[in-house]
């Protein structure tokens, strides 16, 4: 692969000093004036209504938290409110320059931009569109529940409080919130307004609307993305990760055809605090939070901050910016300054600030200044601003006492139907491939790896039964790669990123050869930015696109752990549904390389609802099972052990089919028939497992039966249990440490289901409780043949007890004691 | 002049093969040392082999496509 970037020594040595792009800080000067004749007094009033409605939307929120009430009406809400009152003129201003079209990603304090941009596109989208949009929402029900209990008059005004109430419903869980009472305040959400979920950790939207814009720049999708989040946030990795895949140069210099930078606006709603830390002067350096934006790239992120007390500076920022990111110019940062005068949350004491300074905000209120520069400049006279002020408070009057109403917004009955929420958790569908893309195509026939693939053996024997190489025969880089091909080909949408994925063909070459055949968007480099890596495929797949990315070691998931845990898991469910995540993240089991290169973390995986996961052992099962996790629209991870790369088909007779399949996920496959005992197997510790049966048939007339389980989840017992209804005898073989290991969840319920028909406890053999050695002692870690026949012969059929030959001569129970 | 053969590199320690992806030189074409020569994949990588001599590339004994082990002529060259 000849080399694209030339590392010039001559140049990099060269004695310099770097100048940073300008950062402006309060730079708006706009007159008033100027802006009147260019919006319309029409459009300024509406800014101070969206103002005042926002207020009067967290003020009820604030009030029912601390009273128990609000305008009479008696109400126990028992969730939180990270309310935003103070900021409404950041929220409002933002929104103003925002279209339909652009997709903002928010953060725990989300009511406020949730309000402002909903209100925004309402007022952009025909009344027609408006229509539409409230009809398609669950079949027009939530329209029709407004209409009955709110009402409002034109479509503009029923559309309002479509919003507000479908924003209510979901803060208090209910059934037809927008979510289906499955998000609730800080992940609130309406796609078709371009409001896409807010986030209850801290920055983890700006991976997530890095992903969007990612989406929108090679889809063509329209619009930008907006990453909201608070200065706090700026102290996050997966912030600076975000920023950094932001920023990469590649989309510049190597992209082609796709030229041209993120459109992404990482929105920095400074209010000062980090809850109670204070990011100026205590937590943070930066002194000014635009200052981060030049360690980002040469433009600085065209960083500027701005007023967000003066909604119109805001509008006038974010206006420029969306204009450089649609031109290509992007990624940008604004830092709006803004006080929120409501607590962090309703349990906020105020001790870490002082009357005086909540005193010299309050004259800043945006929502008075604004309401003042109307007045002086004519355009709303105290009468006019009265009607405003107590139309919003009746809007959100009637919104609320819908809301409270369990006939118009019934609670989520969950004692109805117990596995309600269990049925969000997947969409289990699939989807069709679409037709083959016929220049990839033959690109693809015309590559090295394809033309080596078709030379070799599908199967691992030859004909004298001879066991062949892995340049003879298809390995399980082989079949994975075949499987990544096909969905290249025929789904335009995919995509494929992570460390050395390119030219590298992967740190274990699974790529290999597909840089040959695809463009660079659709098979980069990225960062070392696990955080990114996984918060990017999110937030594309949000978008409708579908990523396969990779965890070089699985050892790297801590990395990317809330991006796993918390993002690609859970956003399924926590839309009831409306988002799908068509996410495969493939990791590699490291072997030989120690403490924090080698383990087996399926456990980790496995524990967490909303995941799928899946960790082949053969070449068949691999390319299959790839394949239906790459069509399948829920998230999977994909463990791959790097042990066994080079393992070719022993067991699918005719080898690896060389067409296209898909196999079953979440089916145990028998992998020897056998009658007096089960090995129940997970990944490559089938071949050990394997051995082992062959030395307790020859040795000890022992016919052992082998399952690998292939997946994890889903996983269906029905084999395992006939298994053992026959063989009375388990165990289970895995390479995971065995305390929490998926492995002894598998034993507790075949123990359970299973009970009648063992005659033993179903044991799990794992590693020990301690850190992967070096690849000198490894066999001492990861269970033998030897250790297997050992536990076989010396505990699940004791009177074939025989004299051990693993190393595994230790007290359980004592070990455990000693924390092991 | 003396022929020097060109041989399959060890290309890692737990690597017995690989496999000629292409010849970027022909029977006949000069060659100078440290130039590249052909294209070779094994089971992770793919890597150039470069001329050990310079001369004139006199015979390939393994063509394209075709798996070499490790320590096998590749190709003669008819050094200078």
């Amino acid at each position: 692969m000849p080399k694209e970037l030339f590392v010039d020594p001559r140049a990099t040595r060269r004695k310099g000093s770097l100048a940073f792009a300008e950062v402006p800080v309060h730079a708006y000067d706009t007159p008033f004036a100027e802006e009147r004749g260019r919006r319309g007094d029409g459009a300024l009033k509406e800014m101070l209504r969206h103002m005042l409605v926002v207020r009067e939307f967290e003020t009820m929120l604030g009030t029912f938290k601390a009273t128990g009430a609000y305008a009479g009406m008696p109400f126990v809400y028992k969730g939180p409110a990270h309310l935003s009152i103070g900021q409404e003129g950041a929220a409002v201003g933002a929104a103003l320059a925002l279209r339909p079209e652009d997709h903002i990603f928010g953060s725990h304090r989300g009511h406020g931009e949730f309000i402002a941009k909903g209100l925004s596109a309402v007022a952009a989208l025909a009344p027609a569109e408006l229509i539409r949009v409230m009809e398609a929402h669950e079949g027009g029900a939530l329209l029709r529940t407004v209409e009955t209990f709110i009402g409002g008059g034109d479509e503009k005004a029923i559309a309002e409080n479509f919003l507000l109430f479908g924003l209510l419903a979901e803060i208090f869980m209910r059934a037809n919130g927008f979510n289906g009472g499955m998000g609730g305040s800080m992940h609130a959400f309406c796609l078709p307004l371009g409001i896409y979920p807010n986030n209850a950790i801290v920055g983890a939207s700006a991976g997530i609307a890095t992903g969007a814009a990612l989406y929108k720049k090679l889809a063509r999708s329209g619009g930008i993305a907006v990453a909201n989040s608070g200065d706090g946030a700026t102290a996050t990795g997966p912030v600076w990760e975000a920023m950094t895949f932001a920023s990469m140069a590649q989309y510049d210099r190597l992209w082609g055809e796709e030229k041209g930078g993120l459109p992404v606006l990482f929105f920095f709603t400074n209010n000062f605090y980090a809850m109670g830390g204070q990011t100026i002067g205590e937590t943070a350096g930066w002194e000014r939070l635009a200052r981060i934006g030049a360690a980002a790239n040469p433009s600085s992120l065209h960083a500027e901050t701005i007023d967000g007390t003066n909604p119109l500076a805001v509008a006038d920022a974010v206006a420029r910016k969306r204009e450089i990111l649609l031109s290509g110019r992007g990624p940008a940062l604004l830092d709006v300054e803004c006080y929120r005068l409501s607590g962090h949350s309703t349990t906020d004491a105020n001790a870490y600030r002082t009357r005086e300074e909540l005193a010299a905000w309050q004259e800043q209120d945006p929502i008075t200044l604004f309401a003042a520069q109307l007045r002086e400049a004519g355009i709303l006279d105290a009468a006019g601003e009265q009607a405003m002020r107590d139309g919003v408070a009746e809007q959100i009057r009637k919104v609320t006492a819908a809301a409270i109403d369990p006939a118009a917004a019934p609670p989520v009955n969950v004692e109805a139907d117990p596995i309600l929420i269990g049925k969000l958790m997947f969409s289990n569908r699939e989807a069709e491939p679409g037709p083959a893309d016929p220049a990839l195509a033959v690109a693809a026939e015309a590559s090295s790896r394809v033309r080596q693939n078709l030379k070799k053996s599908r199967f691992g024997l030859s004909e004298a039964g001879e066991k062949l190489s892995p340049m003879r025969a298809i390995t399980i880089r082989d079949a994975l790669f075949e499987a990544l091909l096909h969905h290249f080909i025929h789904d335009p949408s995919l995509i494929a990123y992570g460390e050395e994925c390119r030219d590298w063909g992967g740190a274990f070459g699974v790529y290999r050869g597909l840089a040959d055949v695809l463009p660079h968007h659709r098979l980069f480099n990225s960062p070392i930015a696990e955080a990114a890596i996984v918060a990017t495929a999110v937030g594309y797949a949000m978008e409708g696109g579908r990523a396969v990315v990779e965890l070089m070691y699985g050892d790297f998931i801590g990395r990317a752990g809330d991006e796993i845990f918390n993002q690609m898991a859970k956003w399924q469910a926590m839309s009831a549904g409306a988002l799908k995540m068509p996410v495969v993240l493939r990791t590699s089991v490291g072997s030989k390389y120690g403490a924090q290169h080698s383990q087996d973390w399926t456990g980790l995986i496995t524990h967490i609802p909303g995941l799928k996961v899946i960790y082949p052992a053969t070449p068949y099962d691999a390319k299959g099972l790839l394949a239906s996790a790459l069509a399948s629209d829920d998230p999977t991870v994909f463990f791959e052990s790097q042990r066994l790369y080079d393992t070719t088909e022993m067991f699918h007779p005719g080898g690896v089919p060389a067409d296209y399949y898909r196999l079953p996920v979440g089916v145990p496959d028998i992998k020897r028939a056998g009658s007096d005992v089960t090995i129940l197997t997970i990944g490559p510790s089938l071949y050990p497992a394997l051995a082992a049966a062959e030395q307790l048939q020859k040795d000890y007339d022992v016919s052992a039966e082998i399952i690998d389980a292939r997946s994890l989840v889903p996983f269906d017992y029905d084999v395992v249990l006939k298994s053992v209804k026959k063989t009375h005898r388990i165990l289970l073989v895995t390479e995971a440490s065995e305390r929490g290991s998926f492995a002894m969840t598998l034993a507790a319920n075949i123990g359970r289901f299973g009970f009648k028909d063992l005659e033993a406890a179903p044991r799990v053999l794992g590693s020990p409780n301690w850190i992967v050695p070096g690849a000198e002692m490894e066999s001492t870690y990861f269970p033998q043949a030897g250790d297997i026949i050992d536990v076989v012969c010396g505990e699940l059929i004791p009177e074939k007890k025989v004299n051990r030959r693993g190393i595994r001569d230790w007290d359980d129970i004592a070990l455990a004691r000693r924390a092991l | 002049m003396a022929d020097i053969p060109l041989v399959m590199p060890q290309l890692g320690v737990d690597i017995e093969e690989g496999q000629i992806d292409s010849w970027l030189k022909q029977v006949g074409d000069r060659v100078e040392k440290g130039e590249q020569i052909a294209m070779v994949t094994t089971p992770k990588v793919n890597l150039e082999l470069e001329a050990p001599a310079s001369g004139t590339l006199k015979e390939i004994t393994v063509p394209a496509d075709e798996i070499a082990r490790v320590g096998d002529t590749l190709a003669i060259i008819a050094a200078d």
